[in-house]
């Protein structure tokens, strides 16, 4: 009776997360307050339990970048890049924009995503608007690229996380792994941006000088804090990159970083926590304790099981599936809730695998599926309804369908290609 | 001192009033906002300056300051010159939006004026014959009724 209780809570839970009926993070608070009070989950297993307790190694990972984060705003090197950018191109309208996206692409990987549109999105309204050019195209080409650019790396984008820390998957694996066919899923990315934005590419070059007026230097805000910064930046992924050989968890990485950074900047509290989304950390919380309790009362072991089996050593077909269907169901809910709720199931296919890799690259396959899904629709990751907001505030509305008519396309090829590599690097040969 | 005594004469502006003749005018006596008027010459709502420089200044520039420093004369002039061609109706916030009006009678006391500005965090407010003709005869500012609150100084 109690498992049926569990299952309802858990799935009224994420009825209301998907449908937004409450806020997402009441919503799995609600959820994590029913699986306490069917007396599934205590303190024990909520805190301190590693197997189904909120797993701090991402918590404490998202928090120590989002403190990063916060500091590399204060300097304005994202201001600085994209004017660089913009002006090194002459202001010609499809390079200045396959500059901004590549720029999104890789700061997505190095940060959040959401993060990385917040930053590069009012710059971006800049050039435009000094270039006459409608910024739209180039606002949504850069959300649907930092999905893309999100998908390389281990803190790229928080299902990453997820994946990683349950998982046990390091930086590397996933940079070894994801790195290659993110480059080429830009590559293919920018050859879209020019057929599909192809009506804004209006060169008028006498807006150039507007453009080539900016001055770049005087946003750079603090240049000791902005090298600093860099340094500590560059610190943190040596120390992500050499996780083998120092053996520190990431989420102790990025902790050190932003305690090193706090340190170094000397900014005040309120300055160097704006960028930390407590909401976002609540919600992983809530999360992770319904999820847990659905191990606790046996699903996730039932339901592995009966996957394990029906998969047997298909691994080529628990792939496609894996990925189109995550691509999907990302599409259309939050892929956070999604991956969290999935990651258990993976982790069992791959256990039963014993270590091969056709049933490791599951997990690639998830990453893949749940990153570059969120393309599909205007709602389907955060950084997309960030930027719609931001288009809204400045006068340019994006409706759902006008995102979704272009994150479609670039999700559907994508996730193709990402399907191939799949196919080619770990079933084919 | 009653409202009535405090009050100034205040330029009348309506919503379809030319939005860089208000701003004019508004810069020209050096006052804080403006009172905006119905047809019948009742006040409506008060436009403070700093709605005219949100109307202005691009909310990605209010948003992320540092990036206005990239800016040269020639852009910060084009942004200006968004106010030729429109009315006061598009600097106002949206009809849901606007506040409660900061009115006194004209036989209201200074401290009851400096109740109303304090509780609206208005820096003016309108004074209205709100038993006569019920029309506008003036309006009174923060700095002039501070003026007046204000003891004396014998010096620093």
């Amino acid at each position: 009776m109690t498992t049926v209780l569990v299952v309802a809570a858990f799935v009224g839970a994420y009825v209301l997360i998907a449908t937004e009926r409450i806020h997402r993070v009441a919503a799995a608070l609600s959820g994590a307050a029913a699986m306490v009070l069917l007396g599934v989950v205590d303190a024990e297993v909520a805190f301190f339990s590693e197997e189904t307790g909120v797993d701090w190694n991402v918590i404490f990972l998202l928090l120590g970048m989002m403190v990063i984060v916060s500091v590399l705003k204060q300097t304005g090197v994202f201001d600085y890049l994209a004017i660089w950018a913009a002006k090194r191109t002459k202001g010609r309208p499809f390079p200045t924009m396959v500059l901004l996206v590549c720029i999104t692409a890789v700061a997505s990987a190095l940060l959040d995503n959401v993060t990385t549109v917040l930053l590069i999105a009012p710059v971006t309204l800049l050039v435009c608007h000094r270039l006459g050019l409608p910024p739209v195209p180039f606002l949504i080409a850069e959300a649907l690229a930092s999905n893309i650019g999100g998908t390389a790396t281990l803190i790229g984008d928080p299902p990453n996380i997820i994946i990683a820390s349950r998982a046990g998957l390091s930086f590397n694996d996933f940079l070894l792994n994801l790195g290659p066919i993110v480059v080429v899923l830009m590559v293919v990315f920018i050859g879209l941006c020019r057929v599909l934005f192809r009506s804004a590419f209006h060169y008028d070059p006498d807006r150039v000088s507007a453009l080539m007026a900016l001055d770049e230097r005087e946003v750079i805000r603090d240049r000791g804090l902005l090298v600093r910064s860099g340094i500590v930046l560059v610190l943190v992924m040596v120390g992500f990159v050499a996780h083998s050989a120092l053996h520190i968890e990431p989420s102790m990485v990025a902790l050190l970083g932003a305690g090193a950074l706090v340190a170094l900047s000397k900014l005040d509290p309120p300055e160097f926590l704006e960028e930390v989304e407590w909401m976002t950390l609540v919600f992983f919380m809530g999360l992770f304790v319904m999820v847990g309790a659905l191990v606790e009362v046996g699903v996730i072991e039932r339901l592995g099981q009966a996957v394990t089996e029906a998969v047997g050593d298909q691994y080529l077909l628990a792939g496609s599936v894996l990925i189109w269907g995550s691509a999907l169901l990302s599409g259309i809910v939050d892929n956070i809730p999604y991956v969290a709720t999935v990651t258990p199931l993976v982790q069992n296919l791959v256990d039963a695998g014993q270590g091969a890799p056709e049933a490791q690259a599951l997990w690639w396959a998830l990453a893949l599926g749940a990153d570059l899904g969120g393309n599909a629709t205007a709602v389907g990751a955060s950084a997309n309804v960030v930027v719609i907001g931001i288009a809204a505030r400045n006068g340019h509305p994006i409706s759902f369908w006008r995102f979704t008519r272009y994150g479609a396309v670039v999700a559907l090829v994508t996730i193709a290609i990402a399907w191939l590599y799949l196919w080619l690097r770990y079933y084919a040969f | 001192m009653r409202a009535g005594e405090l009050a100034q004469p205040f330029p009348m502006v309506t919503p379809d009033t030319e939005a860089i003749v208000a701003a004019q005018a508004m810069a020209g006596a050096r006052l804080p906002g403006l009172i905006i008027c119905d047809e019948n010459g009742r006040p409506y709502t008060v436009l403070p300056g700093s709605q005219v420089l949100r109307f202005l200044v691009p909310d990605y520039l209010q948003k992320t300051p540092g990036l206005a420093r990239a800016l040269d004369e020639r852009a910060s002039d084009e942004l200006f010159r968004k106010l030729e061609h429109t009315t006061v109706r598009t600097l106002l916030p949206a009809p849901q939006d606007i506040d409660e009006l900061p009115v006194v009678d004209v036989d209201a006391t200074a401290v009851e004026v400096a109740a109303v500005m304090a509780r609206m965090h208005s820096p003016l407010v309108a004074v209205v014959d709100e038993h006569g003709t019920g029309r506008i005869i003036g309006a009174i500012t923060a700095s002039r009724l501070l003026d007046h609150l204000l003891p004396t100084s014998s010096g620093p």
